[in-house]
């Protein structure tokens, strides 16, 4: 008689072959245009940024998941991910303990504390991008960063301008085309418009992305800004101002979308898009703040628990026992 | 394996496999000379057993382990006992397996047990139950148990698996023989027969409502086929049975017309089996038949670390042997080669919301699966729908952090039946 030794597990024996690498190389993938334009534009200091930025957040991990004696999981690339997203966030003169401030905030601070990947109840990325905001302020204006650069386009980043002078002092220095083609000053992967949406719509028809999220924020941008620009024009930047400038698409794309810090049931996903949108826009047209965009998604990732319990009936819940 | 498609902004659809237009016939498996049996009833030290190892049996002849046993099987083949022993499945339930040397000479000297078959459910039951695709005739007979609707499935209830539509395109007289025998020995009125949608039936069915079913994963899973022909939801935690509804395989009504007929039990079950590249064949089996018997007709090699699947790839159990038996209701064997077995893994729930959007029943399987890991098995059936999943696998298949969910669930409800049991 011959005895196999055979593998014994319980259904289903199938998988779609989908992982956390696979998920989080896929979110790197697309985050690639918006990259390597920053790149281009903002040369080897950028570079620098994003490779420290990257690398730091991987070695906090593995250092976390040492100390407390648990499995190294830096190899399902979230961290990375994380690393990346901060780094795209910041401009390319941040100095380098402050890429390694930021890393150390965003993994430890917003992901290891809270357990690992899947617990975290806030994005990490914006835990620490919003605590070195409020920290170093003026290391993060983006007009005096870039005032060694020679750019060909207006070298004032629009939203502080918008708030500084109103939108119609302003209105002839930002044409669309430019703000999409990422003729702006800004962070190093958050200015390319175009290659935010190419990225964001690879993640949606890939299917790593709800894309109810990222479709309910931007009609929340695009609605609210609407609203105030009705009301007063002279004061409050038309719609696609909003939308191409600062981190608002890449906050729709890439930040808004964490998994685990957003709802997961279709109309929940759509109110916390909606009101992530409108809570920036507000941040941003009243509040003293020029970008909302990493508070307002803080937020909403705040309220995401409740309005995540709005879900369908289970099948056969609440049947009237025949 | 069925692997996720590059673009995905939909869920998935996992499509029933169809046999060939014009199937071919089975392959047949010579008799084995060892068959091995198992007996649903569990083995006591303390207590004589009725049947003894030696005993000489013959074809047909019903086997009680002890004399007072409800649960019984048949001798497919006229042979000795040669051993009785304790068999443990996949959640550590106990039975009894018994291994049957068939005795050439004395299959061809002696004629099949003829059974006193009368027209009542009492009498298709004390010897029918283990025919090929298992008939329920224990439920159809348990007066506890009110069924006024009988559902032949002609479509297979899991992905791979042709068993059912062969039976259906080939056998369609003996279906209507079927149900016409079990019209006459049960009070049931109503018969519905499920038919895939794009399968091609020749003649008219009218003794039975016929339902067309959907071609995607999981339309003719049970508690499907309530909702979307049967226009009835299944409250949570009950079983069609609860609520008059008996599902029967298309075999299992051929099988029994067949019993009618000639008085005797057939033995020879129709099972698809799935070698390593996928490729499907078509068996007819001995109830009893080691599978390693199957798996040599057709060459195939089962080396460590693989894996024999037993029932589809979302439902079926996996087993430790290659002397696993066919069983009256072994519809599907799957070989899966080591290198095509996915890892799971130990990871959290990240929320992707993949399984979410896959339930068919609605169920928030990621926060579910979070109140099985750690083990409040309770608060998960009262607050997070557990009791409400129908076993179809979906979740744990679409799962981006490999996460068992499913396997988590029939835990938890494992579990959550043995606390009520205690209470």
């Amino acid at each position: 008689m011959n005895n196999n030794k055979l593998i014994v597990s319980h259904a289903p024996f199938w998988h779609d072959g989908d992982s956390l690498f696979t998920l989080n190389l896929n979110l790197m993938i697309a985050a690639l245009p918006a990259v390597i334009f920053g790149l281009v534009q903002f040369g080897m200091p950028a570079l620098g940024v994003l490779a420290l930025s990257l690398s730091s957040a991987m070695v906090w991990e593995y250092v976390i998941t040492l100390l407390s004696g648990k499995k190294a999981s830096i190899h399902d690339l979230d961290s990375a991910v994380i690393g990346l997203f901060l780094g795209m966030m910041l401009p390319a003169t941040a100095p380098w303990w402050m890429v390694i401030t930021g890393t150390f905030l965003a993994v430890v601070i917003g992901k290891m504390i809270f357990g690992g990947i899947g617990a975290n109840p806030f994005n990490p990325t914006l835990i620490g991008m919003a605590i070195l905001a409020l920290s170093w302020t003026t290391l993060l204006d983006f007009d005096a960063a870039y005032v060694n650069y020679d750019f060909d386009f207006t070298a004032l980043a629009p939203l502080a301008a918008v708030k500084a002078k109103g939108a119609l002092a302003v209105s002839d220095l930002f044409p669309l085309n430019d703000l999409m083609m990422g003729k702006q000053v800004g962070a190093i992967g958050t200015t390319f418009g175009l290659g935010l949406i190419i990225g964001g719509v690879y993640l949606i028809l890939r299917g790593f992305v709800r894309w109810e999220i990222p479709v309910a924020f931007i009609i929340g941008i695009v609605f609210t800004s609407f609203c105030f620009n009705l009301v007063n024009p002279d004061k409050y930047a038309a719609p696609m101002i909003h939308l191409f400038s600062g981190y608002t698409l890449f906050g729709a794309f890439f930040l808004a979308t964490e998994n685990s810090s957003s709802p997961v049931n279709r109309i929940p996903m759509l109110i916390f898009g909606f009101c992530a949108g409108l809570i920036i826009l507000l941040m941003r047209n009243i509040g003293v703040y020029e970008d909302g965009t990493v508070l307002g998604i803080l937020l909403l990732n705040l309220v995401n628990p409740l309005i995540d319990t709005i879900r369908p009936k289970a099948l056969g819940k609440g049947v009237n026992h025949a | 394996m069925i692997k996720r498609s590059f673009f995905a902004l939909t869920r998935p659809r996992l499509g029933y496999d169809t046999p060939e237009p014009d199937p071919k016939e089975p392959k047949a498996i010579p008799v084995p000379s060892n068959l091995i049996l198992l007996l649903h009833d569990p083995l006591d030290d303390a207590r004589e057993t009725f049947i003894k190892k030696g005993d000489k049996v013959e074809k047909g002849r019903k086997l009680h382990l002890y004399k007072d046993s409800k649960e019984y099987t048949i001798s497919p083949v006229a042979g000795t006992i040669k051993v009785i022993d304790t068999y443990s499945d996949d959640f550590g339930n106990t039975s009894t397996y018994l291994v049957i040397n068939t005795d050439q000479g004395l299959t061809a000297g002696t004629d099949d047990v003829k059974y006193e078959l009368k027209d009542t459910i009492a009498s298709a039951d004390e010897y029918l139950r283990t025919l090929p695709g298992a008939p329920p005739l224990k439920t159809l007979a348990d007066p506890d148990i009110k069924i006024d609707t009988i559902v032949i499935t002609c479509a297979d209830p899991d992905l791979l698996s042709t068993t059912h539509q062969y039976m259906a395109l080939k056998f369609m007289d003996g279906i209507k023989e079927g149900i016409g025998v079990l019209k006459r020995i049960t009070n049931v009125r109503k018969f519905c027969i499920t038919i895939p949608e794009n399968m091609n039936i020749k003649d008219e069915i009218d003794l039975a409502q016929v339902f067309r079913t959907s071609m995607i994963y999981p339309a003719n899973l049970p508690q499907m086929i309530l909702k979307d022909h049967l226009n009835m939801v299944l409250p949570a935690g009950k079983t069609p049975e609860d609520m008059g509804i008996c599902f029967m395989s298309a075999e299992a009504v051929v099988s029994l017309a067949r019993a009618y007929k000639t008085k005797t039990a057939c033995h020879e079950k129709v099972l698809t089996v799935i070698g390593k590249q996928g490729t499907p064949y078509r068996v007819t089996a001995v109830i009893g038949t080691p599978l390693r018997r199957i798996f040599n007709a057709f060459s195939i090699h089962v080396n460590d670390h693989d894996r024999l699947v037993i029932g589809g790839p979302m439902k079926g159990f996996s087993t430790y042997t290659v002397h696993h038996p066919v069983q009256p209701d072994t519809d599907t064997v799957i070989v899966q080669d080591r290198d095509n077995i996915p890892e799971l893994s130990d990871n959290p729930c990240v929320n992707c919301g993949k399984c979410v959007r896959i339930c068919p029943a609605y169920i928030p399987a990621n926060i579910l699966v979070r109140y099985l890991e750690a083990g409040l098995y309770q608060d998960a059936a009262d607050r997070y729908d557990l009791l409400s999943c129908i076993e179809c696998g979906l979740c744990a298949y679409v799962c981006t952090a490999r996460i068992p969910i499913y396997q988590y669930i029939r835990l938890g409800k494992h579990e959550l039946l043995k606390l009520n049991a205690d209470a």
